[in-house]
């Protein structure tokens, strides 16, 4: 726009300064007083002061989108890696003689045994996980996470602490409760037995939980005392001579799940299946999701690395990183076609919404 | 003209009661009526007042300063004549009231700050001056020969009267950045982190149940976000001090509220709401109902919780990284070691015994650490958050820069220290205003 000159002159400063003939005389004094230069209290400090230039703006999203995408395509690989079989049994596992009144079924002595059939479309590598899941089952509810007692589960001589326990912290005549509380008291209690080819397929339920909650959360000599005694049957009983660190099912259940819609781990299939297999599934349809709508579900999946199945990691990576490139495009193209002068005055957006005094 | 109030090419008003009939009226024997020599000069008063105003609106182009003394003070100051004398005042590039007393000091602040509802700033070092830099919205005292008065009941003390350019112009541009940018940047991090509960509410039926571990929250504003919101509102700078005083129109950044209109409290509070959706849904939908780790387990309360909180901190403490363009090794430390601090927090607390640790026990080396589910949701939960901005803060930097942006870019290529160049900036930067018209014209002939 406008021709530089040859010469650089010192540039002169634009605001006037006033009051030059203010404290001049006592210089010497003036200086005695003025306090010692440091970077830090005159806010001189070396630094980096970087700016959003088109080509940092261009590279950045490239960079982005060139990590992204090969990680998405390798997390859907392993997402798509994993086989699922899930099968929602708790409509069709009431008798069609209780359907209407699938309350007093649950509720009721009548045997609760059910048959299903799975069909394995794919190889299923060992270990095959079998999973319950469970929906509409807020075990996240504030007033259910706390009705437990942490120290009574450790502690053999805690077992009088049945604080915040309450409904399910005593029987009727003040005996405590052990494990007192909803959460153990809610304990799951439906059971699989999955055979193939009329063989029957172990299911390990060893090391189905978290190795800090059996070692230091549940204790090696805290036995269940008058547990599930009670005229309102919540869910399972437990064998009151193996101590809590080893009844794994009831630990796997007291970590309490973050949403209402979850899984837990049931337990372990040592053998492959293959495709082509079917599964034989003789469940004990016993636990009451009916009263409140709640669904059952019994998976078996495998897991590798990246965890279960899930596309959303690997989906979300491709998308992220596809969004970057074309952000990338985009921002080439835009600097490419209007490449104005950065710095340019006349775009302020003072100069373009003239400003009144 | 010695500190360039008064300059070459202004019209001057001056309301003085030098004229013949007051000083006839203030000798006359044997006692000068006072009521009468009272309503005659205010009457002249008014009338000098008046005169001015239509010179003032005849001569728009022109600036104007109006010089009036003590004496005549007394009656523009009175209540039926302050609004014409404000008025007029108002329309003057200069006003210089000489030979005016403390009181009267005060009563013209207080007239100029009620009267325009502007903030004032007064300056003054003796002790006459105490009145008017108190009356002031800020009053700067000088410390010097006429001693501390002026120093005690100001509100800023400086050395030397010229030391007022750099306070007003380096600092003060610097403080209301800095303040502006720190209350945004509060609400951003507080709703990002708030509205990431908040969803979670709706998924335990509104039960109360926290997303997090109590102590996760309690410590959110204390140890991993804080620092960095200290780094910004003490130290930031967006542009050096050099910079600062070669171009003055910086300082209408502050004047003309640029930092903090509603519309950028709004956009960041936004941004934060946005911020807290996609942590929450992605982390969500990313981790749940399927297996977490290698041997199947799912994610639980604690696994998901403390993945989601890690996002947390991780977006908003890049989030800073990304807004300020000042980096000194305070920030660095600020900024990387608060999330530093977030992993040594979960170890240590982890260690604690589960009676303390709840929830937490053991979850960063136990779940978190060994599993790449962990690290592969943070990261695209991080970028994807941030994505958002970054886009924005381009489009912004390259179409729509503010001025502090625009003098960021000519140092970046290198144009600052150019003077013609500056000088095109700054004359282009200018807005319709006869206010420092002369001052400019004068800097201008005085350079060149």
């Amino acid at each position: 726009k406008k021709g530089f000159p040859e010469s650089m002159n010192s540039s002169a400063p634009s605001s006037s300064s006033a009051g030059q003939g203010s404290a001049e005389s006592p210089a010497a004094r003036r200086n005695s007083k003025r306090p010692k230069y440091s970077k830090f209290t005159q806010q001189e400090l070396p630094a980096c002061k970087p700016i959003l230039t088109p080509k940092w703006v261009i590279s950045i999203f490239l960079l982005v989108s060139v990590v992204f995408i090969p990680i998405g395509v390798v997390s859907l690989y392993a997402s798509r890696d994993v086989v699922e079989i899930v099968d929602r049994y708790d409509a069709d596992c009431i008798p069609v003689s209780s359907r209407n009144d699938k309350l007093s079924y649950i509720q009721g002595p009548e045997d609760k045994t059910c048959n299903r059939t799975l069909t394995v479309t794919k190889l299923m590598k060992k270990p095959v996980h079998v999973y319950y899941q469970l929906e509409g089952f807020y075990q996240n509810h504030r007033r259910y996470v706390r009705s437990r007692n942490d120290q009574q589960l450790r502690n053999p001589g805690h077992a009088r602490d049945t604080s915040s326990c309450s409904p399910e912290d005593t029987t009727p005549n003040g005996v405590p409760i052990v494990p007192c509380g909803l959460v153990a008291w809610s304990l799951f209690n439906d059971t699989y037995d999955l055979s193939r080819n009329q063989q029957r397929l172990t299911i390990n339920k060893k090391g189905i939980s978290w190795k800090s909650d059996r070692d230091h959360k549940f204790g090696k000599n805290v036995y269940p005392q008058n547990f599930q005694n009670g005229t309102l049957i919540g869910g399972g009983t437990l064998n009151s001579s193996i101590p809590l660190s080893e009844q794994e099912d009831l630990i796997v259940w007291m970590r309490t799940a973050a949403l209402p819609n979850f899984r837990k781990l049931y337990g372990r299939i040592e053998v492959d299946l293959q495709p082509g297999d079917v599964i034989r599934v003789t469940l004990q349809n016993r636990y009451n999701t009916y009263s409140f709508d709640g669904k059952k579900k019994l998976v078996l999946s495998t897991a590798n690395w990246l965890g279960g199945k899930n596309d959303f990691v690997g989906i979300a990576y491709l998308t992220v990183g596809a969004l970057c490139f074309f952000l990338a495009i985009l921002f080439s193209l835009i600097y490419l076609i209007k490449p104005r002068q950065l710095g340019d005055p006349a775009y302020l957006s003072w100069n373009r919404n003239p400003v009144g005094r | 003209y010695a500190c360039s109030l008064l300059r070459q090419g202004m019209r001057q008003i001056i309301v003085t009661l030098d004229s013949p009939e007051i000083v006839a009226l203030e000798k006359a024997t044997p006692a000068p009526d006072k009521a009468a020599i009272a309503q005659a000069s205010k009457r002249s008063v008014v009338e000098q007042l008046e005169e001015g105003t239509a010179q003032v609106s005849k001569f728009t182009s022109d600036a104007f300063a109006l010089i009036i003394d003590g004496k005549s003070l007394v009656y523009a100051l009175e209540p039926d004549v302050e609004k014409l004398f404000l008025a007029l005042a108002v329309g003057c590039a200069s006003v210089i009231c000489c030979r005016s007393s403390p009181k009267q000091k005060a009563l013209v602040t207080r007239l100029v700050k009620s009267g325009t509802k502007k903030t004032t700033l007064a300056i003054g070092d003796g002790a006459n001056d105490v009145g008017m830099l108190q009356e002031a919205d800020i009053g700067v005292g000088i410390s010097g020969v006429e001693g501390m008065q002026a120093v005690m009941s100001s509100d800023v003390a400086i050395a030397q009267f010229r030391f007022l350019e750099r306070l007003l112009l380096v600092h003060g541009h610097w403080c209301y950045r800095r303040i502006s940018s720190m209350i945004c940047y509060f609400f951003y991090k507080n709703l990002a982190f708030g509205f990431t509960i908040f969803f979670y509410e709706a998924y335990t039926t509104f039960s109360g149940q926290p997303a997090y571990n109590d102590w996760f929250m309690s410590l959110y504003n204390v140890f991993f976000t804080s620092l960095p919101v200290i780094a910004l509102g003490v130290f930031d700078q967006d542009v050096s001090s050099k910079y600062c005083l070669k171009f003055p129109m910086l300082y209408q950044e502050g004047v003309q509220n640029r930092l903090f209109s509603w519309r950028r409290i709004l956009g960041w509070m936004f941004n934060g709401v946005a911020t807290a959706t996609i942590i929450f849904f992605f982390t969500v939908k990313a981790m749940s109902p399927q297996g977490y780790d290698r041997d199947g387990k799912p994610a639980d309360y604690p696994i998901i919780g403390a993945t989601m909180y890690t996002a947390v901190v991780w977006v908003v403490n890049l989030q800073m990284a990304l807004a300020i363009t000042y980096f000194t090794l305070i920030q660095h430390v600020f900024i990387w070691g608060s999330i530093a601090i977030w992993y040594l927090f979960l170890l240590a607390y982890g260690a604690l015994p589960p009676s303390i640790s709840t929830t937490a026990y053991d979850v960063f080396v136990e779940t978190l650490a060994p599993t790449p589910a962990y690290y592969a949701v943070t990261g695209f939960v991080v970028v994807s958050a941030l994505v958002p901005y970054f886009a924005y803060s381009s489009v912004q930097t390259r179409f729509f820069p503010m001025y502090h942006t625009v003098i960021q870019w000519m140092r970046h290529q290198g144009k600052a220290d150019d003077p013609e160049y500056c000088e095109a900036v700054r004359q282009s930067s200018i807005g319709h205003t006869t206010v420092g018209l002369t001052a400019r014209s004068l800097a201008r002939s005085n350079s060149l």
